[in-house]
Formats: structure tokens, C-alpha cells, sequence
């Protein structure tokens, strides 16, 4: 024969509330905070020279930027990469031979990423710098040679 | 007032085995103390239920019925192993009215819930201030240059890599 505690009806029904709104809880907001905790980033590795005249149809929307800056005739994209960036998680690229690119996200308030950004060539940081970027802002670095011209790296937080 | 043995016979069986209300156990019992004749009917119910019990006792201690309890055991394992989600089903089926009572409030929860999460995530932005900020700048081994224009709204980092340094910028 069951045993019944007094009150136990009410104990139950609060435990049972108790336990699936905690359980709403948990599993509406855990997508949530995995989405919020990456910053997507668009990464181009463009050679810029002057042979020739040509710019990639992949560089139309920063075309304009690239020539009220620099004086090179020709942009081509080397590479593009679209990375998925976590906090404190450094990711390497190879920009181009010999050169490789790593990228931290370092932080990230409402309104900006921070990220650092190191260019290695044999095993030296010939470039470490830190970048706060608003959604939809990029930053170009540019300089290190390569063939007739040289390469510029445009680098865009997308959140 | 006596009670005839016609009327008491009906109510001795039930005397007998103790199926009998206390007002009939007063009855039967007051009329046995002056009746010999159903003293003697009662005495023979209980001589002829001792010869039935010894031999049917005897008879059901030899036999023990292995394949039975077999059986009922099997069905009781069967009974108690439920599926996850029966088990699931009965843990909220608390009684009809707590089940109801118990969706409620969790179900307004989750309504409440998703209503503030939306308003979060979908929340449109607000024209942040564009930046686009430099917070420092090194290199091991060339010189560098930061450049930031307002119009176009771009900021550059140029590195001046190898032995000459000809700024092929701006």
C-alpha cells in the first residue's frame, strides 16, 4: 500500500513546474550563447601591382576604396576566407608562401571586435597589431611584397 | 423467547464459519446452549471439515505449483519494465487536475521567456559609431604606418617589409 506525505501533491507539482521551466530555460538559451560567442570575419588576401589592369569582379565593393588609396593598377584576389572566429582561439592562415596569418578574437562588446592580428614570416612577427572593428568595418594591411607587386590584407567583422 | 432449530439451521452454516453478524451470534449461540440436537449438527461441521483438511492440506503440500508462481513472476517483470516513455508520462501524470495545473504555469514561463529572448536577439541595432580602431601596432623587424582616412571611411596598416623602403602607398 502506498505511503502518501502530507503536502506531497504540491511538493511534486512545484518540483515538475520547477524542473521544465528549467528545462526551457536551458535549452532555448544554449544556441543563443553559442551564436553569440563567434564572430564571423571576412578575410582577403588581394596582390595589388601595376601589371596590368585588371581588378577581380570579387573586389568590385572595396574597388573603390583600394584605388582613392593606393596607386596600383591591378587588385587580384589570392584567397578568401570566411572564418567563424571563438574567443581566445587563434586561427592561422596561409596568406601566401612563406607568410602566415593569425587571427584572435580577443574580445567583443556590443558594438565591436577586437581582434589581433599577427603576420608571421619565419617564425617572426613581421606585424602584430590589435584592431577594434565595428559590424561591417574592415582594415587593411598591407605592404609585404609579393611578385611585381604587393599583398594587402582586408579584414572584415560580420556580426 | 426460543428460537425453533428450522430457524437456527439456516444461520448455523454461517455460525460455523464465522460469516455472521453479532446479533445472529447471540441468537444461534443462545439456542445451542439449550438445543443437544443442533449442538450435535455444529460438532459434525466441524468433525467433517477436519477429515477434508487433513487430506487436502496433505495434498497441496506435496504439489508446489513451480510453473505458477513462474508465471505471476514473469508478469510482474513484464508490469514493472516500462518504456521512457510511459515513465515520462506517468512522472507528469500527477492527477488529471495537477497535469493541467503543472502545463500552465510552464507553458505562460515559456511564452515569457521566448517573448524577452526575441525581443534580445531581433532586437534591431542601433546605429553604432563605425570604428575601425587601431589600439597598437608593432613589428619585429619593418616600419609601420597607420593610416585612416574619414572619406572613404578606411583604416590602413602599412608595412614597410625589406631593405628599401619605398612606400608604394597613398
Amino acid at each position: 500500500m502506498a505511503v502518501r506525505r502530507p503536502g506531497g501533491g504540491w511538493h511534486d507539482y512545484m518540483k515538475r513546474v520547477g524542473f521544465l521551466v528549467a528545462a526551457f530555460f536551458v535549452f532555448s538559451l544554449f544556441p543563443i550563447s553559442t551564436a553569440l560567442a563567434q564572430v564571423p570575419v571576412r578575410m582577403r588576401v588581394i596582390q595589388a601591382s601595376n601589371v596590368g589592369q585588371n581588378v577581380d569582379s570579387s573586389l568590385k565593393d572595396v574597388h573603390h576604396e583600394l584605388g582613392s588609396l593606393f596607386n596600383f593598377t591591378s587588385y587580384r584576389l589570392l584567397r578568401e576566407e570566411n572564418l567563424r572566429l571563438s574567443p581566445n582561439q587563434p586561427v592561422t592562415i596561409t596568406a601566401h608562401p612563406g607568410r602566415f596569418m593569425e587571427v584572435t578574437l580577443v574580445g567583443l562588446q556590443r558594438d565591436a571586435a577586437k581582434l589581433r592580428i599577427r603576420v608571421i614570416r619565419e617564425g617572426k612577427d613581421i606585424l602584430d597589431t590589435q584592431v577594434r572593428l565595428s559590424p561591417g568595418r574592415t582594415v587593411l594591411i598591407g605592404g609585404p611584397r609579393h611578385g611585381e607587386g604587393v599583398v594587402i590584407y582586408a579584414v572584415s567583422a560580420r556580426f | 423467547m426460543k428460537n425453533s432449530c428450522s430457524s437456527v439451521s439456516t444461520l448455523l452454516e454461517k455460525y460455523f464459519d464465522q460469516e455472521i453478524t453479532d446479533e445472529e451470534r447471540f441468537l444461534v449461540g443462545g439456542h445451542l446452549q439449550d438445543c443437544p440436537a443442533c449442538r450435535d449438527a455444529l460438532k459434525s461441521m466441524e468433525e467433517l471439515r477436519t477429515l477434508m483438511r487433513v487430506p487436502v492440506e496433505e495434498a497441496v503440500r506435496k504439489e508446489d505449483f513451480p510453473w505458477v508462481w513462474q508465471k505471476i513472476e514473469r508478469e510482474i517483470r513484464l508490469q514493472r519494465k516500462r518504456t521512457w516513455w510511459q515513465s515520462l508520462h506517468s512522472w507528469l501524470n500527477v492527477t488529471p487536475l495537477l497535469k493541467r495545473k503543472v502545463w500552465i504555469p510552464a507553458v505562460a514561463t515559456a511564452v515569457v521567456l521566448l517573448f524577452f529572448s526575441t525581443q534580445i536577439i531581433f532586437k534591431k541595432t542601433p546605429s553604432y559609431p563605425d570604428v575601425s580602431v587601431v589600439e597598437y601596432v608593432e613589428s619585429q623587424s619593418d616600419n609601420v604606418m597607420v593610416y585612416q582616412l574619414d572619406e572613404p571611411k578606411v583604416t590602413v596598416i602599412w608595412l614597410f617589409e625589406g631593405p628599401e623602403e619605398d612606400g608604394t602607398t597613398t
